[in-house]
């Protein structure tokens, strides 16, 4: 059985544990991949990436043609804040990070996006086992 | 299905709330691009990181979008 929300709906899970131990994922939009993994098709592409949380932000690189990239090709930081969270990590703010990030590309299909993509996406996202997902875009 | 805690970090809120996002964070001033703050600026980053961390702890009213200027 498929559940679906209806459009009033608002999806809502609380946080199991206090933010300190919590495990955090970060889940963005922005076209963000680690090498040698492919670039996305910036013209549209219904794929994503897994990208390890241990990898600094000045090893990843994005393919995009649809925000500025003056900041991000300096601290790639400023769109996926990879190095941050890690920063969290050691001042026990957070509990941990997930061993994967995850990014998906442009695309402007986004029926595809919700019934291809998603799924097999959310389904890597819970093998993770994260507490909290903070989703970023560009 | 079991759910998992989730919070957006947007500078199109307009756009971004349309999905109904259950908590998210638009910091005021900055555009796409760099969503999480000015390049090289770790105390910011840090900062805006938080403050949407802060609200899967401390939520508001599942819905709310909280807006916040940063410097």
């Amino acid at each position: 059985m498929a559940l679906e929300l209806t459009r009033y709906c608002i999806p809502w899970t609380p946080l199991r544990r206090k933010l300190r131990d919590a495990t955090v994922m970060l889940v963005s939009t922005a076209g963000i991949y680690h090498p040698p993994d492919p670039p996305f098709e910036v013209e549209g592409d219904l794929s994503y990436r897994r990208i390890p949380s241990s990898a600094p932000a000045a090893e990843l690189r994005y393919a995009d043609a649809h925000y500025p990239h003056d900041f991000i090709d300096v601290d790639l930081n400023c769109v996926f804040p990879t190095d941050r969270l890690r920063d969290l990590v050691r001042e026990e703010r957070i509990g941990s990070v997930t061993e994967f990030h995850f990014s998906t590309g442009f695309t402007m299909a986004l029926r595809d996006l919700r019934d291809q993509t998603v799924p097999t996406l959310v389904a890597e996202v819970a093998q993770q086992r994260p507490d909290a997902v903070v989703l970023t875009g560009g | 299905m079991q759910g998992i805690s989730t919070v957006l970090i947007t500078v199109e809120p307009e756009e971004s709330m349309q999905a109904r996002p259950p908590r998210a964070l638009a910091p005021r001033g900055y555009t796409a691009g760099h969503s999480l703050g000015r390049a090289s600026d770790a105390a910011l980053q840090s900062r805006i990181l938080s403050d949407a961390l802060e609200l899967l702890e401390h939520p508001p009213e599942p819905g709310t979008l909280v807006t916040r200027e940063y410097a």
